[in-house]
């Protein structure tokens, strides 16, 4: 459902993101995790057509997402890590402007804001919201209709616990609906209890990428699946140390040569 | 209702709640008036004139003032376009987002330019009488000419711009090269070509520019070569009854390339 084909980024020659190659398939949840500046928003954004790649190719639903960019986001849903529409954005303008390019109707849009907890404000601005009533206002619109692709980027920022729970539901629905789930988050309890793949970036590059299990034994931690929590941070660190020793090392090859 | 008109529809919604348009609108109604009462005043006369004096009167205010305040609206609109991370990541194409901000800023600055000087129009012709109203009436379809052109230039320079501090730095800088710019080079022109063969260059340069193109047009409205100017008596020489119809289609012009620039530009943008 999701396709990366060799995906790069660079900005003024320096690369953001290598070639990547990843599926996630319909049902399948796939998180995005690494350091800042590993390379997680801009391979959502790439996919949302707000940034364009430098190199290689990628597919929603079998539409590239430069070529055929309108008809890559009719399945895709997104939430970014601020609204992007203005504060001043009266909330019921967004829903039935969502609705109108969704093809749902204005009712149905209007509830799903309703189970959102968000029902009373429709009137209101997006700038008069909490950081978690916006959150939660995104998430209701991204997954709004037939969304074959869902897209998000640090979905349970500013959110508190009844609100991340929203957020875990929302992921697990749309799994159960057969979207294929892209996530990027640092809430890495969240992400070994959501994700069937793990993907861990830093510096633009793939460290590792798999199950729990399969990432426990790349970062060479001796892990009893037994236990129900993960050793996830611990995984974590040995890895993304591993990555930065790695591109460090590139980086003093590259100015060997260079010299 | 298909996409883009849903996002037009959103755009103007968003466009209708701003705070600016109605200010803009008492302000051209009180030009209007302003220009009305006191155009007579020169004379020892204190007595409303008439739609034609107004006219004139009003024109060069419109082609100075209308071009600055829709390249400033414009580049604003233009280069907040880069905020709108979720509205791009929606099934829309990128020309079609600048095209909806471009038309509701159209129709709210256009709305206000109608109600300002419209109801400054109907005090006039309530007090002097309804003589030359159409002149009037062309002199406020010039002003919507203008605006909706100059909106375009400044939504391609706010595109193009990406910040707002900068957007509005190189508007400006834009409107002046547009209002003295081109009559310098008219001026040039004039002391450099020989007489003969300075019309063609004239009416081209006429069109180089949205505010001479609006002021011509303006001028065109009272048939006198007198008021029009070098470059609109080589208008005339050069094109005849057809300059009116040349001046429209380059303002039209000026807003259909502007606007497809832009939505080219911003197609390219990363966000």
């Amino acid at each position: 459902m999701i396709r990366l084909d060799q995906l790069a980024k660079s900005y003024g020659g320096r690369p953001a993101l290598e070639p990547l190659n990843l599926e996630v398939a319909a049902g399948e949840v796939v998180a995005l995790v690494g350091p800042n500046g590993a390379g997680k928003s801009t391979t959502l954004r790439i996919l949302t057509g707000t940034v364009r790649p430098t190199g290689g190719r990628a597919f929603i639903a079998g539409h590239n997402v430069v070529t055929d960019a309108v008809a890559a986001r009719t399945h895709l849903g997104y939430l970014s890590q601020r609204p992007g529409v203005p504060a001043t954005t009266v909330i019921r303008d967004l829903v039935e402007l969502v609705a109108a390019v969704r093809d749902v109707a204005s009712s149905t849009a209007v509830q799903a804001l309703a189970d959102a907890g968000l029902g009373d404000r429709l009137r209101s601005g997006i700038g008069e919201l909490s950081g978690g009533q916006q959150q939660r206002l995104m998430i209701a619109l991204a997954t709004l209709g037939p969304v074959k692709a869902l897209l998000l980027d640090e979905p349970s920022i500013s959110l508190d616990a009844e609100g991340s729970e929203e957020v875990r539901r929302a992921i697990s629905e749309a799994r159960t609906g057969g979207a294929a789930v892209l996530f990027a988050s640092h809430q890495l309890h969240d992400v070994a209890l959501l994700a069937d793949r793990i993907v861990v970036l830093v510096q633009g590059r793939v460290v590792a990428q798999g199950t729990v299990a399969d990432l426990a034994q790349a970062a060479g931690i001796v892990w009893d699946t037994s236990p129900a929590e993960p050793p996830i941070e611990r995984i974590y660190r040995v890895l993304v140390s591993r990555g930065r020793k790695s591109a460090a090392g590139r980086l003093s090859l590259v100015r060997e040569d260079a010299a | 209702m298909t996409p883009t008109l849903a996002l037009c529809r959103f755009e103007l919604s968003a466009a209708l709640r701003g705070r600016t348009a109605p200010y803009f609108a008492a302000g051209f109604g009180l030009a209007g008036l302003t220009v009305a009462l006191v155009g007579l005043s020169a004379g020892g006369v204190l007595a409303v004139q008439g739609f034609a004096r107004t006219s004139v009167s009003l024109l060069e205010l419109i082609v100075w003032v209308v071009p600055i305040l829709a390249l400033i609206s414009g580049a604003v609109a233009g280069a907040d376009c880069h905020e709108l991370e979720f509205t791009a990541s929606l099934p829309l194409r990128r020309h079609a987002i600048v095209f909806s901000r471009w038309a509701a800023s159209t129709l709210t600055l256009g709305a206000a330019v109608l109600l300002g000087l419209g109801s400054a129009g109907l005090v006039i012709g309530m007090l002097a009488g309804s003589a030359d109203g159409w002149r009037y009436l062309r002199l406020i379809g010039v002003a919507l000419l203008v605006l909706s052109a100059t909106l375009a230039l400044g939504l391609w320079i706010g595109v193009a711009a990406h910040s707002r501090f900068k957007a509005v730095g190189v508007a400006v800088a834009v409107w002046f090269a547009l209002v003295i710019g081109v009559d310098l080079a008219a001026i040039g022109a004039l002391a450099v070509l020989p007489p003969g063969e300075a019309g063609p260059w004239l009416s081209v340069l006429l069109m180089a520019s949205p505010v001479n193109s609006a002021r011509a047009l303006g001028l065109s409205l009272f048939h006198t070569d007198v008021v029009a100017g070098p470059t609109g008596a080589a208008l005339r020489a050069v094109l005849g009854q057809a300059g009116a119809w040349a001046l429209t289609a380059a303002l039209i012009g000026w807003t259909v390339v502007p606007l497809g620039l832009a939505g080219r530009r911003f197609s390219r943008s990363d966000l």
